[in-house]
């Protein structure tokens, strides 16, 4: 071997080692779980960065108690290569912590908070710092301003290896103004218009967010605003203690191992739910081993006889207090802003759990009508549209159990005669401290039975609300179709008959107009009075009665016999 | 009825519309129910008669808007044609009705058949005729032999016009029969025939009246026979297929028919017997080679005649079974496997020297 050339291969210390594997389990970290941290495909890409944009900035007004007024500006630089910019009305972000917002991943992660949050999905606003930089190797661009007149504009990058903010300038401005605005470059991603792309997401979140305003500006220049239609902003989901029953091993350990308790029994009463002395008695009695024990030194075997005791024993339900549904009256306005639909009505269920122990809540709503459904080319689509804690679910649609929930809805019954082509969009909102998702995607829910149920049940009620109106519009249209042919065929008839006797055609016209109008309506009197008595069965009825269509009564009908 | 009459019902009819509705009460008009279900048969008369069912027909019921205006139309363009003194067909009614409804697309009738029936409706809720309506419907049938006849002051022997013989009009009211020297009428089926039986003189040679229905007869040829029987009590017997179609040709001739059962006195002649052809013809003449198989809807036929009140004199039941248990039919013309001749010169005068007819 040929010694001195600069090339031949030396012994590297361990720091270089350590260095570059710290350099590479970040972004590593970030390649290997790009996809489930929303950043696969290119439209995907672009959806994740928007929602992550908007998702920072909803969050920060509502824990300000500021009505939030978000803009989105997205602009095309080149082949898959685009400019986004946001901007809110927020609350601002205190210099000192724009470092840690931007520049670092996994940083405050919502880990072990019994809490529901909006952003469960992405690994937020760092994320879009981190993919801007990996396609493009441009800095992000944050002007903040608290409302004290100084703005602050920096400019950072994110430093890999220490997993940080890299500042690569930093300048202060005098202005008037709160809030916080985003920029960036950002290559590999792609703009469309489909139901997975930005302006969709933007749209439903609108849906979901009736107190929010928010305007988009897509790469072809064309601006949508989506006014606020609430002043209430929803109140912040308190944290709760976990229920026993769905905690796993791993789990409980984790908690025993940084508790305070002085004994397991302690500890399990002060940390969970619902789990009272003569509970802990209960688990006594199934475990081997005393519950005085310190809980730091729980063993996984005795945790794991914890954990099969507590599948054992009836809990409580837990306390749905924690759960913050959109709200009927919120939705409505918010369909209505949005859909413009020609009819629409929300259902909204009572809190419950699922798998023994998981409190959630559903809130449904059905639009028909306006702009309502999907365009697919010349044909229209019906189109659902999930949420999970208000949050837009855009991806997976198959496998999500909201999906199925609502394809398992026998749509005819209530009107539907072909529900793939009607002008109909379903919103379907999962609330839970934890939603089940089927991966770590988050973008579909699993299908539990308690879950489906609840949707269903709520469907079928939103089905039958649909199905009176639609039949009494379908009356109405039936009713002018006849008072149209009636009063046509009258303008033959009425001068005939003149002529025949000699009367006055024109008073004789009138008078058999009068006539048909008097008979139609009274129709409508006997409708309405049918529709009343519907009405007070249907509350009568219990959830899963299903009432099927009922004709009013023709007045006067003789049927005549019709024989050659 | 006289004119006059005419006009005045109509006029009544229109009358009671018009009360009705100054009234603001529903626009109704009643109609006797044409059909199956509200025929009986008179058996010793041997005619069909209507029954006393009517139905309402109603303005404001959607189903009968449009009829109810065409129906009122229609009378009112009839007591025009009265007054005037025309006649017109019931094409030219047609013609003379049919126009856009101001405003829409659509016409007051797209299709003669659609004034067709209600024609009848007026006459049955009216208690009129056709003709005194001053309608009429196109010519058909034949007639041909010793008879003289006066029309509108002109004379036509129906035994000098050659071989294509007179063309029976629709309405025969105004017909005299100036002298009738026939000693039978003969009706016949098909066109075929008749003009068969003209070629080898059959009506010269065996002094009769030969007509022919061309297929299911027209009211002026049931209403010409009709007359010539009731009047100059001439015996009369019909030659048809051996078929179902053929045998309710004849029955119509004879008993009526349901469409218009109430005019049955008018257009039947009960007094009519059939000569042929029957089932027992095909072994009696040797004929099974020249039968035709029967096809579904001539069974489904057989049936129907089966259930008919008309038809259940024990020979008819025996022909339409046999003809069933056989699944043939035979037809007129077929008679011509023997010779062109034979029709002529050894079917009907042997069915007629023996008296072999159905009743």
């Amino acid at each position: 071997m040929a010694a001195g050339t600069s090339n031949t291969v030396k012994e590297r210390h361990a720091d270089d080692l350590f260095k570059e594997f710290k350099e590479v389990s970040v972004t590593e970290f970030f390649r290997k779980n790009k996809a489930h941290l929303g950043y696969s495909g290119k439209v995907r890409s672009l959806t994740t960065i928007v929602h992550e944009l908007i998702t920072n900035s909803l969050d920060a007004c509502e824990e300000a108690g500021i009505l939030p007024e978000i803009f989105i500006e997205l602009k095309q630089l080149g082949s898959n290569h685009y400019k986004f910019v946001s901007r809110d009305n927020g609350p601002g972000i205190p210099v000192k912590h724009i470092a840690d917002v931007f520049g670092k991943m996994l940083a405050g992660t919502k880990f072990h908070r019994n809490v529901q949050l909006r952003g469960q999905q992405g690994i937020g606003v760092a994320g879009v710092t981190m993919f801007s930089q990996m396609t493009t190797g441009q800095p992000l661009i944050i002007r903040t301003c608290t409302g004290d007149n100084k703005v602050y504009e920096v400019k950072l990058l994110l430093d890999v290896m220490k997993n940080k903010a890299d500042i690569v300038e930093e300048k202060v401005f005098e202005q008037a103004w709160r809030g916080t605005e985003i920029e960036g470059e950002v290559k590999n991603v792609q703009f469309n218009l489909g139901d997975k792309g930005p302006f969709e997401y933007v749209k439903r979140t609108a849906i979901a967010n009736p107190h929010m305003k928010i305007t988009f500006i897509d790469p072809e220049g064309r601006k949508t605003v989506f006014d606020r239609v609430s002043e209430v902003i929803p109140d912040p989901p308190k944290e709760m203690k976990p229920h026993p029953k769905g905690m796993d091993t791993d789990d409980l350990l984790k908690m025993a191992k940084t508790s305070i308790g002085r004994h397991i029994g302690s500890f399990l009463t002060t940390s969970f739910s619902r789990v009272t002395n003569a509970k802990v008695a209960e688990i006594q009695a199934l475990v081997s081993f005393d519950l005085k024990k310190n809980p730091r030194k729980l063993t996984w075997k005795e945790t794991e006889e914890i954990v099969a005791a507590i599948d054992k024993i009836d809990f409580m339900a837990p306390p749905t207090d924690g759960l913050s549904p959109i709200g009927e009256d919120q939705i409505r306005k918010a369909l209505i802003n949005v859909l413009k639909p020609e009819f629409e009505t929300v259902v909204s269920r009572n809190p419950t759990t699922y798998s023994g122990g998981v409190p959630f809540q559903v809130e449904v709503a059905v639009a028909y009508g306006g702009s309502a459904g999907r365009k697919v080319g010349e044909e229209t689509r019906s189109e659902i549209m999930r949420f999970a804690n208000r949050s837009p679910l855009l991806f997976d649609p198959g496998d999500c159990g909201l999906t199925k929930a609502t394809q398992s809805v026998d749509w005819k019954r209530y009107g539907f005669r072909d529900f793939e082509h009607a002008p109909v969009t379903i919103c379907v909102n999962m609330v839970s401290t934890f939603v089940p998702y089927t991966s770590a995607g988050k973008q579909s829910v699993s299908g539990e039975e308690e879950i489906l149920k609840e949707i269903r049940f709520a469907l079928m009620e939103a089905g039958r609300k649909f199905q009176r109106y639609h039949s009494k519009k379908r009356r109405d249209i039936e009713r002018e179709a006849r008072l149209n042919t009636l009063l046509k065929y009258a303008t033959e008839l009425a001068p005939s008959v003149a002529r025949l006797t000699g009367a006055d055609d024109e008073k004789l016209l009138s008078k058999l107009e009068s006539l048909i109008r008097r008979k139609l309506k009274y129709e409508v009197e006997q409708e309405e009075v049918d529709e009343q008595l519907q009405i007070e069965d249907d509350t009568a009825g219990d959830d899963s009665t299903e009432v099927g269509g009922k004709e009013a009564p023709l007045v006067e009908e003789v049927s005549e016999e019709d024989e050659k | 009825m006289s004119d006059k009459e005419v006009i005045e019902k109509i006029t009544d009819f229109g009358k009671t519309l018009e009360k009705q509705i100054s009234g603001s009460n529903p626009p109704k008009m009643t109609i006797p129910v044409r059909g199956f279900s509200n025929v009986s048969f008179d058996k010793t008369q041997n005619l069909l008669r209507l029954g006393s069912k009517t139905s309402n027909r109603n303005f404001l019921n959607i189903a009968h808007a449009r009829k109810f205006m065409q129906t009122v139309l229609i009378s009112e363009k009839c007591k025009e044609f009265v007054s005037r003194g025309k006649t017109a067909s019931i094409r030219e009614l047609y013609y003379q009705l049919k126009h856009t409804i101001a405003d829409t697309k659509e016409n007051t009738f797209e299709d003669q058949s659609e004034s067709d029936p209600l024609i009848v409706d007026l006459e049955t809720s009216l208690g009129v005729l056709r003709e005194e309506l001053h309608l009429k419907a196109d010519d058909k049938g034949t007639l041909i032999g010793n008879i003289v006849i006066e029309d509108s002051g002109d004379t036509i022997d129906c035994s000098k016009l050659g071989r294509s013989g007179l063309s029976i009009p629709s309405i025969v009211e105004h017909y005299k029969f100036k002298k009738v020297t026939g000693d039978y009428i003969l009706l016949i089926e098909t066109g075929a025939m008749f003009d068969r039986l003209v070629e080898e003189q059959y009506h010269i040679k065996n002094n009769c009246i030969m007509v022919s229905t061309k297929g299911q007869a027209a009211r002026g040829c049931r209403r010409l026979v009709n007359r010539l029987v009731s009047e100059k009590k001439i015996p009369t017997l019909m030659f048809t297929d051996g078929d179902p179609w053929g045998y309710y040709i004849y029955s119509v001739m004879k008993a009526g028919s349901m469409a218009l059962a109430h005019e049955s006195k008018r257009l039947g002649t009960p007094s009519i017997r059939f000569i042929g052809m029957t089932m027992t013809d095909i072994d009696e003449y040797g004929l099974t080679k020249v039968t035709e198989k029967l096809k579904d809807v001539d069974k489904k036929r057989i049936n129907e005649l089966l259930q008919y009140p008309w038809f259940q004199k024990k020979e008819w039941r025996t022909e339409l079974l046999m003809m069933a248990e056989k699944g043939v039919r035979i037809e007129q013309q077929a008679l011509a496997s023997k010779s062109l001749e034979f029709v002529a010169e050894e079917y009907l005068p042997q069915k007629i020297k023996e008296s072999k007819f159905l009743p």
